[in-house]
């Protein structure tokens, strides 16, 4: 991010590539209802925003807890402006090469989609603190510096989550 | 121990979900807008946006300190009250014209002049006034710039009235009581001014 703030412009293509799937799924799952065309504007608010800012990046941190903050900001804003209905998370993309029996493939299936529905259906500070753990790969300290939560907020969401996650794909 | 093997458990399946990402072409434009943001220059002779934040409200306080100090000036320059005064009576009669000499030294015709200028500024009316040619404003000027005594207007009036120009007189003592509503004429002149 340095160098792209210092003018290289292919400095940005590589922490694009390196960033763009784990943030658009952090926006898309973030988003109740997972409506890909309010995450696809979200996304691109949220790089035009990174953009924008170079001037003002330090690197005094990890430049993901930066993007993440700009997009969990974008997210905040997302989420006092719009009250999305609630609806199931899509199934019709069915996980590949799980196993080659049609039995266990569709078993498979099934708890993809109550594991899907289950992190859909978290409470949104959960969610969020779940999907900056597993998309950008933060711990609770850089999740709660990014959300302007307690680090113990941040363990104990971290901890329900993952209970809640565990048991929708262990109980059919 | 055991519940970190669920995390990790929970993190295996999560990972099964659809890996979805962004389309290309919003990779596509995303990468254009990061481009074009590093490599677009200012134009040197064109005032970014940014600047324009400052520019304005300093031209605009220019404007209002030049308006200020000019106003302030102009109220500075009094107009002359020996010249100004006559410029807001009615021209003096013909008798008073016709006696002085025609023409005025340079000097004393410019300062009129100026003091017409002035009153034109504070009178809305007088604007639409042509200018007067100079010559005649000299004369006008002279004329003026001689009834700027009391005493010598009192004495003109007083050989008027030793004339039998009663007719005269009358009017030039009503104009001199305009002009000078305030002037105590001594009883010794009020006697040869005023009509017996």
């Amino acid at each position: 991010m340095t160098a792209y703030r210092d003018g290289s412009a292919g400095a940005f293509d590589s922490l694009y590539a390196r960033h763009k799937g784990p943030l658009f799924r952090y926006v898309l799952r973030g988003i109740k209802g997972q409506n890909r065309a309010v995450a696809e504007e979200l996304y691109q608010e949220i790089w035009i925003r990174v953009i924008e800012a170079r001037k003002r990046y330090s690197p005094t941190g990890r430049f993901t807890t930066w993007l993440y903050t700009i997009a969990h900001n974008r997210l905040v804003d997302h989420w006092r402006h719009k009250e999305l209905v609630e609806v199931p998370p899509p199934g019709e993309e069915p996980p590949a090469g799980l196993d080659a029996d049609p039995a266990r493939q569709a078993e498979a299936r099934e708890m993809l989609e109550r594991f899907a529905r289950a992190l859909a259906d978290l409470p949104r500070a959960q969610r969020e603190a779940f999907l900056l753990h597993e998309e950008a790969g933060l711990a609770a300290l850089d999740i709660a510096a990014i959300t302007l939560s307690e680090p113990e907020a941040v363990k104990s969401r971290l901890r329900y989550a993952f209970a809640k996650l565990k048991e929708a794909a262990e109980n059919g | 121990m055991a519940e970190q093997d669920d995390e990790r458990e929970v993190s295996r399946v999560y990972r099964q979900l659809p890996r979805e990402e962004p389309p290309p072409e919003i990779d596509a434009a995303i990468r254009a807008e990061a481009r074009s943001a590093v490599e677009t220059h200012p134009a040197p002779l064109v005032v970014p946006t940014g600047r324009r934040q400052w520019y304005f409200p300093v031209a605009a306080a220019a404007v209002i300190i030049l308006s200020v100090a000019v106003t302030w000036h102009v109220e500075q320059e009094q107009p002359d009250p020996v010249v100004a005064a006559p410029a807001k009576v009615p021209p003096a009669p013909a008798p008073y014209a016709a006696k002085e000499s025609p023409a005025a030294p340079a000097p004393q015709a410019s300062r009129p002049q100026l003091s017409r200028e002035r009153t034109a500024r504070d009178e809305a009316p007088r604007e639409a006034k042509p200018a007067e040619p100079v010559a005649q404003s000299g004369a006008r000027a002279n004329a003026l710039a001689k009834l700027d005594s009391p005493e010598r207007e009192l004495q003109r009036i007083a050989e008027l009235r030793a004339q039998g120009k009663h007719e005269e007189a009358d009017k030039a003592l009503a104009e001199f009581r305009k002009r000078y509503p305030d002037y105590v004429i001594p009883p010794p002149m009020l006697d040869q001014v005023e009509k017996k």
